[in-house]
């Protein structure tokens, strides 16, 4: 399951000990290839990392706050701090092996 | 909208045989391309080593592929594919104007020359883009450099322009050049693109350093893989088996793309091996 951020807060998300990010928009072309990528992925990983999207034009504080500038975005947080990123689609093995080599 | 059997990317000699040997086997094909089929087949005086057709020029041979392609009822699609993309029991495929699906997809799109830029790889997604329209909100007010390619890469500086505080364009090759008043046009090859952890800067061939907050390079050939994220590469070319199979299930790759040596009569025998290996896998998947 993916979690959808609202209002710029990430409390949550800054909590577990690995949460995986994806910046992305409605317009972004890339991003809507990716989101089902995305959920197969979260729904294989369940109970080993937490997922959550984050629309950057509702919370620009957040995409300015990780220095998003390209989007889709995957920030993979280790108990709150930023450990890696990939920017761009992935077809979902390579996606799911990027997000495990920082688990 | 069902997806068709086999999309075919590049009308050379690769993707022409694919598609002919793809309709013949009964399946389903959209081919991408254009109706000159090949520049480079078109410039080619005489070609020497095509069994059957003894000293033909390359646009007699284009000439005729066509209207192979033509009696087969097998349409070319004129449209630029800009990305494809690896989706769980199809791909989609990405032009301007809309969004195609197939069940396999065999790659003829030809050899790109050219190498990324210094600093190109090293800073995509902290300061340099391909995409204007995704990634150009991020730098409202703020000042971009554009690397233009071609026409198309005017009318993306434009639409920075209506967000971006300063754009500069940098014509990367010999192209017409016509962007509105919120351009500044530097006649300028950049060589690389600078920073520390984002992209900061262009370098140019003269020697000049431009302060910049992103910079957006707009080819309009594709490499291999920006063109199909996740496909895996030698080089410069995609890595395939001798049945054309890439590292993506239902991903077949054929001619110029997949290495040395660039022959006609190669390209067209790995075609069909691509188009074959296709129906083989649409076959495995029922």
């Amino acid at each position: 399951m993916i979690q959808r951020i609202t209002n710029n807060d990430l409390s949550d998300a800054l909590k577990q000990p690995t949460a995986v990010l994806d910046f992305s928009a409605k317009w972004c072309g890339p991003c809507k290839m990716l989101a089902p990528v995305l959920e197969n992925v979260a729904d294989a990983m369940q109970g080993t990392a937490s997922f959550y999207s984050i629309d950057v034009d509702e919370n620009m504080d957040l995409a300015m706050q990780y220095r998003v500038s390209s989007i889709p975005c995957i920030v993979i947080l280790k108990n709150g701090k930023e450990a890696a990123r990939d920017v761009g689609f992935q077809p979902q093995p390579g996606l799911q092996a990027f997000i495990e080599q920082h688990l | 909208m069902n997806p068709v059997d086999i999309a075919v990317i590049g009308t050379g000699p690769g993707g022409v045989s694919a598609a002919i040997t793809g309709k013949i086997r009964g399946k389903s094909i959209l081919l991408f391309g254009s109706r000159r089929l090949s520049e480079k087949m078109q410039k080619a005086q005489k070609i020497l080593n095509y069994p059957g057709l003894p000293a033909v020029s390359g646009s007699e041979m284009a000439e005729t592929m066509l209207r192979q392609l033509d009696q087969l009822e097998i349409p070319i699609l004129e449209k630029q594919v800009s990305a494809v993309y690896a989706m769980q029991g199809f791909f989609a495929i990405q032009t301007a104007e809309e969004l195609y699906e197939a069940k396999t997809v065999i790659l003829a799109a030809g050899v790109v020359t050219g190498k990324p830029l210094p600093g190109e790889d090293r800073f995509l997604g902290r300061g340099v883009s391909y995409c204007a329209t995704c990634d150009g909100m991020f730098y409202r007010g703020k000042t971009v450099a554009v690397l233009g390619y071609s026409r198309h890469s005017c009318q993306e500086a434009d639409f920075l322009a209506g967000i971006c505080g300063k754009v500069l364009y940098f014509p990367q090759l010999p192209h017409d050049i016509a962007v509105g008043p919120g351009v500044s046009v530097l006649s300028e090859k950049v060589t690389a693109i600078v920073g520390e952890d984002t992209a900061s800067g262009v370098r140019t061939g003269q020697g000049t350093q431009y302060d910049v907050d992103g910079v957006f390079v707009l080819r309009d050939a594709v490499a291999p893989d920006k063109l199909v994220p996740g496909i895996r590469m030698e080089g410069n070319h995609v890595s395939v088996d001798l049945q054309m199979r890439t590292n993506l299930p239902g991903l077949f790759a054929c001619g110029d793309i997949t290495g040395t040596p660039y022959q006609y009569i190669k390209a067209a025998g790995q075609g069909n091996v691509a188009a074959l290996s296709a129906v083989s896998f649409l076959a495995a998947q029922k």
